[in-house]
């Protein structure tokens, strides 16, 4: 059955980010360069190819692009300047796009304007929410305790509303990568308890990304200077999410330091920060290729996290040092940039978190139901072949 | 008879031939065969003190034969033959023996190689013995020139001999000028419009007092040789004033344009040409351009446009070789149609991508900035075009195995150009023979050496140029009919010409007018004298291939330089040693 090629894909494609794929003429240049194309995933030449010719049903049933980390050889090898790496950046855009049943995340990186409008008047939410609760309920001069303007128990079930409805998202979305991409994709056999053994791979690459630190990207020094970073702005993120999920009861109460909780706090916060100021500084600078071209929701990423992580790093000193009313209204801003960011998750890059230690577990059971399919041919005896 | 002193000069050719034979030997040889005056050998023969060496020892020693032991007459025999006219010997009294080519580099044996470098060298010292002082002859150059086909190529080298004051005869079958250049609206890579390139030539070559143009007319005869042809020419059947007997030209020499015809896509069954209405030529899509209406055949604008390049060419079942302009014709199909139809989308489905020339690759990347999709098949594996149902939206959809990808698709398309590749014109077999040159298997017309004489034949005073030698684009067309017209130029400007003195001659005595040889020649150099019954051979157009001398039933024939006693000789020579 022939796939139908669909001209205008490359089109659509340009406003994901991947203009220069028209000029590839398929040299296999950047799959010679890549430390992460092997025998069974052939990237980026074949997933440029596919994109080139628009073929969707293909591409939603690939996992090539959350196998590549972003180094940025490949564009660096281009003889034709179509930017490979560029082009897979933007594959996984479109794959969020299409993980997304909503819709939503199609609107956000084909639009910057409805994206910011929609950060907006869901921080405008927020807001008038929070300050309706604090102002009817509460004193804006207490921060902890009786008669705070937030309360921690009514936090707590705050984050737990926004982290449920942001959960449902992510497992649905999850549901149908893995729907596209092992169930659609009828190519290769899968055994089903290849999914049972292979399922320590979601962790292992969740916590080390051991894949990014073999990117050999030469012009950084150090060269594991950008895993390192990413690993740290990932890790305080995780650290974040479970602490206010978890335990922004202990976390909020003060004005004394609860070390064992606020420990990780602090260091998550570095990292984040660390992180953060890395990401901007080179998206300013420009200075190495995977930072030339950065797309309106790259942008709409770093500046919301740079808020988030100065609004609670600042609410937290007030509280400390004791200027509550001030503290009170500095975490209302706080939560109004967090909200948005958690509810923003499923719908843009930074659900990568999920879907790229998920592509890696998959990708290890085809590897491994690829492997077995050999070596059962291979020891047929001669007449069943 | 004078006494016979013959020298004998073996080379060495570097290590060419030295390291194989041992020149030593046979010059050692040499000089023990009767009437060898002197033998020697030499490190490069055919350099200055080599060439000097012999000019000196012929005046010395009162050399009258010389042998040069070397490389094929091919390579050195002028060289040598220059040498023996320095030194005041007739030219013809010299013979090379071939200890090269046919001695040291084919053979790894010292021994044997020595051996038959001897064999060879005996032989043409025996053979030089009976050589004769021949004299080249020379005739007039005519300085009239008649031009086949009014294309670029015809009106490009009519202008070049014109320009310098020589009269040009210009035929042209069709009612106008211009050729297959006339239907092409803009030209790759730059761009240029095609009739401003030729509106000014045309009407340059209408205008010019030294170009008189037929048009409508043909080749009727062509009659003489080199410099003396007398050449008819009359209207077509159908057209022009056929009543008119033919015109009768004196020229000096024959320029055949005749150009190429198009490849007719409904042979490849599989495109549906002539039966899918949206299914197109490259010559309709230009037509459509040129009227400045690119649609279908419903009178929709075409969304999809589908160009499919190699039809006809490279394939084993039609013509294998590769028609050259069409890669980059279709590149410019493309921002043609994108440039009228800026919404439409274009899917290039090619084999090879042929960027060769001059701006060809910067021309292929443009249009990868402008978004055309390239699609790759295999040579044998075409695409096929299939009709689409009301669902897909479109006209027409293409099945093809997409070589870079693997993948098996179909390809949605509402127009389909066909790049359609060239081939031989069906009546250029009738040039051919009114012409006397040879056509290849595919009826392009054969050069007399493919690198080094691209627009010679084997018939002296015939040049060939453009498209009806092989498919080829402007620029090479335009520079063959000037290198065409630069030839009969020198040459023309000689005012007589030189023939080499190796021709054949008929002893009157001895002919009995049986006219085998009339036909069997395969320069058309005999004719016969009605009058006396008997064959006479024009000297200027007979190449000295021996063809009659050995048909004769009368032996009368004699070829020069190839007399039956130089040749007999040089045998028993040969197999004495």
């Amino acid at each position: 059955m022939a796939t139908r090629v669909n001209p205008e894909f490359i089109d659509d494609l340009d406003r994901f980010g991947a203009e220069d794929v028209k000029m590839c003429y398929q040299c296999g240049d950047c799959s010679t360069v890549c430390p992460h194309a092997d025998e069974i995933f052939k990237f980026p030449r074949k997933s440029m190819r596919l994109l080139q010719m628009g073929l969707e049903s293909k591409i939603e049933t690939t996992l090539e692009p959350w196998l590549c980390y972003y180094c940025g050889q490949c564009s660096e090898q281009c003889p034709r300047e179509a930017d490979p790496g560029e082009t897979m950046m933007s594959l996984r855009r479109w794959l969020i796009s299409r993980y997304d049943f909503t819709g939503i995340a199609r609107l956000f990186f084909r639009s910057r304007i409805a994206e910011i409008a929609a950060i907006i008047i869901i921080a405008l939410i927020t807001g008038a929410f929070l300050l309706y609760y604090g102002f009817t309920g509460g004193n804006i001069g207490i921060y902890d305790g009786e008669g705070a303007f937030l309360p921690s128990g009514f936090i707590h079930r705050f984050d737990l509303t926004v982290g449920g409805i942001l959960l449902i998202f992510l497992v649905i979305n999850a549901f149908r990568m893995w729907n596209f991409t092992m169930l659609k994709n009828t190519s290769l056999k899968v055994p089903w308890w290849l999914y049972i053994t292979e399922i320590w791979q979601f962790p292992w690459h969740f916590f080390t990304q051991k894949r990014y630190a073999e990117c050999e990207q030469k012009h950084e020094h150090p060269v594991y200077m950008p895993w390192l970073l990413h690993l740290g702005l990932m890790l305080g993120y995780v650290t974040m999410l479970v602490l206010v999920m978890v335990f922004v009861e202990a976390l909020q109460s003060g004005p004394e330091i609860i070390w064992e909780v606020h420990i990780f706090g602090y260091l998550a916060s570095a990292g984040l920060l660390a992180g953060t100021i890395y990401f901007i500084r080179n998206r300013l600078r420009k200075n190495y290729i995977q930072y030339k071209k950065s797309h309106g929701t790259d942008w709409v990423f770093v500046i919301l996290l740079t808020i988030i992580v100065l609004t609670g790093i600042a609410q937290h000193v007030l509280h400390r040092t004791g200027v509550y009313e001030w503290a009170n209204y500095l975490y209302v801003i706080h939560l109004m940039a967090v909200v948005p960011w958690l509810l923003r998750m499923p719908f843009c890059k930074w659900s990568h978190l999920l879907y790229r230690p998920l592509a890696m577990y998959f990708a290890a059971i085809r590897r491994e139901a690829v492997r077995r399919q050999e070596t059962i041919l291979n020891n047929y005896p001669v007449f069943v072949k | 008879m004078e006494e016979l002193r013959t020298g004998v000069y073996v080379c060495m050719c570097g290590t060419n031939i030295a390291k194989v034979v041992d020149v030593e030997a046979i010059a050692e040889f040499a000089r023990t065969v009767p009437g060898v005056a002197l033998a020697k050998t030499y490190k490069y023969m055919c350099s200055n003190p080599g060439q000097e060496m012999i000019v000196q020892d012929i005046r010395e020693h009162k050399l009258n034969r010389i042998v040069v032991a070397a490389c094929s007459p091919n390579m050195h025999e002028r060289t040598f033959r220059s040498a023996l006219r320095i030194a005041g010997l007739n030219q013809y009294l010299l013979e090379m023996a071939n200890i090269r080519e046919q001695c040291s580099w084919v053979h790894a044996d010292t021994k044997g190689a020595t051996e038959k470098a001897k064999a060879l060298v005996y032989a043409a010292i025996c053979r030089v013995k009976f050589h004769e002082e021949l004299e080249s002859v020379s005739v007039n150059m005519c300085p009239n020139v008649l031009i086949i086909g009014g294309g670029i190529a015809g009106m490009t080298a009519a202008l070049e001999l014109a320009d310098a004051g020589n009269q040009v005869y210009l035929v042209e079958k069709n009612d106008h000028l211009g050729g297959n250049l006339a239907r092409v609206d803009l030209t790759a890579p730059y761009l240029y419009s095609a009739r401003d390139l030729l509106t000014e030539r045309i009407t340059r070559v209408m205008e010019h007092k030294k170009i008189k143009v037929f048009l409508n007319s043909t080749l009727r005869e062509l009659k003489g040789f080199i410099g003396n042809f007398t050449a008819s020419v009359s209207g077509v059947n159908g057209t022009g004033d056929k009543t008119a007997k033919p015109e009768v030209v004196e020229i000096g020499n024959v320029i055949v344009c005749t150009g190429y015809k198009e490849f007719d896509a409904s042979r490849v069954v599989h495109y549906g040409y002539g039966k899918l209405p949206n299914v197109i030529t490259s010559f309709e899509l230009e037509k459509m351009i040129r009227e400045g209406n690119i649609r279908t055949k419903e009178g929709k604008i075409p969304k999809y446009v589908a160009i499919i390049h190699c039809v006809g060419s490279r394939s084993q079942e039609f013509h294998s070789y590769c028609s050259r302009v069409c890669c980059m014709t279709a590149l410019k199909y493309a921002h043609e149609i994108k440039s009228a139809n800026p919404g439409c989308y274009i899917s290039d489905i090619y084999i090879d991508m042929h960027a060769f020339g001059k701006g060809h690759e910067d021309f292929y990347r443009r249009s990868s900035e402008a978004k055309t999709l390239f699609l790759m098949y295999e040579k044998d594996d075409r695409p096929v075009i299939h009709k689409a149902e009301p669902k897909d939206n479109c006209e027409m959809l293409i099945e093809v195995n997409e070589k870079l990808s693997g993948e098996h698709i179909e390809i949605p398309a509402d127009l389909v150009v066909l790049m359609v590749g060239m081939e031989a014109r069906e009546d250029s077999h009738e040039i051919a023979r009114l012409v006397n040159i040879s056509q290849d298997n595919e009826g392009w017309f054969i050069e007399s050496h493919p690198k080094l004489e691209p627009v010679a034949t084997t018939t002296d005073g015939v040049f060939i140029a453009g498209t009806c030698v092989a498919p080829k684009d402007i620029p090479d067309t335009v520079a063959q009919a000037r290198a065409a017209a630069a030839r009969i130029l020198a040459r023309i400007a000689k005012e007589k010409i030189e023939v080499d003195a190796l021709f054949s001659e008929v002893n009157e005595n001895l002919c009995s007018g049986c006219r085998l040889c009339n036909t069997l020649c395969p320069f058309s150099a005999i004719e016969f004298d009605e009058i006396k019954k008997q064959s006479h051979i024009i000297s200027a157009l007979c190449k000295g291939c021996g063809v009659c001398v050995a048909a004769c039933p009368s032996a009368a024939i004699k070829g020069r330089h190839f007399t039956d006693l130089q040749v007999l000789s040089q045998l028993e020579g040969l197999l004495a040693v």
